[in-house]
């Protein structure tokens, strides 16, 4: 449980390391999904109470999990599919304008 | 001697000064026990009040069903921008035809998914699912009809009009769920404070208007993601 | 014995997001932030978040694993 916290702030800083230095535009968006991800983890890490169990009440229960993060983070987790989405999108349409998907590339062309 | 590229020593050092910052925040915020009076109020009400088991979807579509509306918002306009940037292109996908023993095994897994998804959605407040993991599924199904048998069978079947269509309809049937509120005497997307129905914890047909936003929330969410892949997919 | 396989799948999540991020060729990556995805389910199951996992499961390890593929195909191609 300890653990957690430093692996979150790991998993934010590498994927924002990749989206300031990869070459390949991708790469770039792999590494802005792992960011999502990493806090969609934060999400039910907070949540978690030691002792609980999940926010389901049909049995006798003595401490329960906080419910609240979770539906936040229901909703957070489709929209992280639904902004991968759209920058695929547009790094389909740079394709074929530029017929290249490295970006140090396209910043040279200028049009 | 290599060359010591500046731009990724530079990156490095932010990149590590922020994952401290990151750090300190997250451990000053992890061991707060005090600010849980709104989610101890819906553990210890939540049942009572609304007669949902499922504590998240009567969160979810009940208490702060206006995050949903927002949520439902947001892959409306990702179908709408990903259908308008992308161009159709030459028959470059799917070259390969895969054998008809891949085909008929995902022939035979397709009806189970169907029932899958519609018992996630319909029993949503009762055990974990709800609408978002329901309508997923459904656009899981849509992607494997694609890749195992071809983009032409997918649009004899359903184009993007006829997707597009049940979004929408799924979008204003969330919409006249909330109007229902209103009507009742209550504020926008109200459902347990009219007292629409509660029913008994446990059974299928309770907790008021729940089972019919769970539908048209998963309408919309299975389709959104449907028309955004189709787009991405798109060949003629 | 919870404790030590929470911190064991914490440590491979770690490892797969650095292979994800900085391996030579371009479908490996693909192919590790699907497996990322899989650890975090299990994560997500044993900090008793079972909606969460559901959504994630589905979404991160079929959905957009899926979008990757497609954008490859229609780019470059696998060399």
């Amino acid at each position: 449980m300890v653990l957690v916290f430093p692996a979150i702030a790991v998993l934010i800083s590498m994927g924002i390391y990749a989206v300031l230095t990869q070459k390949n535009m991708i790469r770039i968006i792999i590494g802005i999904s792992i960011v999502e991800s990493a806090i969609i983890l934060l999400l039910g890490a907070i949540a978690y109470i030691p002792e609980g169990v999940a926010p389901i009440l049909d049995q006798p229960y003595d401490t329960v999990v906080d419910p609240l993060p979770q539906a936040l983070g229901l909703t957070a987790v489709v929209i992280n599919a639904s902004t991968t989405a759209i920058m695929l999108a547009l790094v389909i349409k740079l394709y074929n304008r530029y017929q290249t998907l490295d970006i140090h590339e396209i910043r040279k062309l200028r049009g | 001697m290599k060359k010591i590229n500046f731009d990724k020593v530079f990156s490095f050092i932010l990149v590590s000064l922020l994952g401290l910052f990151i750090l300190r925040v997250l451990y000053s915020v992890a061991g707060e026990e005090a600010a849980r009076f709104t989610a101890d109020h819906y553990i210890n009400f939540g049942v009572e009040e609304t007669s949902a088991i499922n504590i998240v979807t009567a969160i979810l579509f009940d208490y702060r069903a206006f995050d949903t509306l927002g949520e439902a918002t947001v892959i409306f306009t990702a179908a709408s921008v990903v259908a308008l940037l992308l161009p159709r292109h030459e028959a470059s996908m799917l070259k390969t035809e895969f054998t008809p023993v891949v085909q008929q095994s995902i022939a035979f897994v397709l009806p189970f998914l169907w029932i899958i998804s519609i018992f996630l959605i319909a029993y949503g407040h009762l055990s974990p699912g709800g609408g978002f993991s329901g309508g997923v599924i459904i656009s899981a199904i849509s992607i494997l009809i694609i890749f195992t048998y071809g983009y032409r069978y997918m649009t004899r079947r359903f184009n993007v009009k006829k997707l597009s269509l049940i979004e929408d309809i799924g979008a204003l049937a969330f919409l006249t769920i909330g109007l229902a509120g209103i009507i009742a005497g209550g504020t926008f997307l109200a459902n347990s404070q009219v007292g629409i129905y509660p029913g008994t914890p446990g059974e299928l047909l309770s907790g008021g208007l729940m089972p019919l936003s769970n539908f048209a929330v998963a309408a919309k969410v299975g389709t959104g993601l449907s028309v955004i892949f189709l787009s991405l997919a798109r060949e003629d | 014995m919870i404790e030590i396989i929470l911190m064991l799948l914490i440590l491979l999540l770690v490892a797969s997001a650095a292979i994800a991020l900085f391996s030579k060729k371009l479908l490996n990556s693909i192919i590790t932030l699907s497996i990322f995805s899989a650890l975090l389910v299990i994560i997500l199951i044993i900090f008793q978040a079972p909606d969460l996992a559901l959504a994630e499961a589905v979404i991160a390890a079929g959905i957009t694993t899926s979008f990757f593929i497609i954008t490859i195909n229609k780019t470059e191609g696998v060399k």
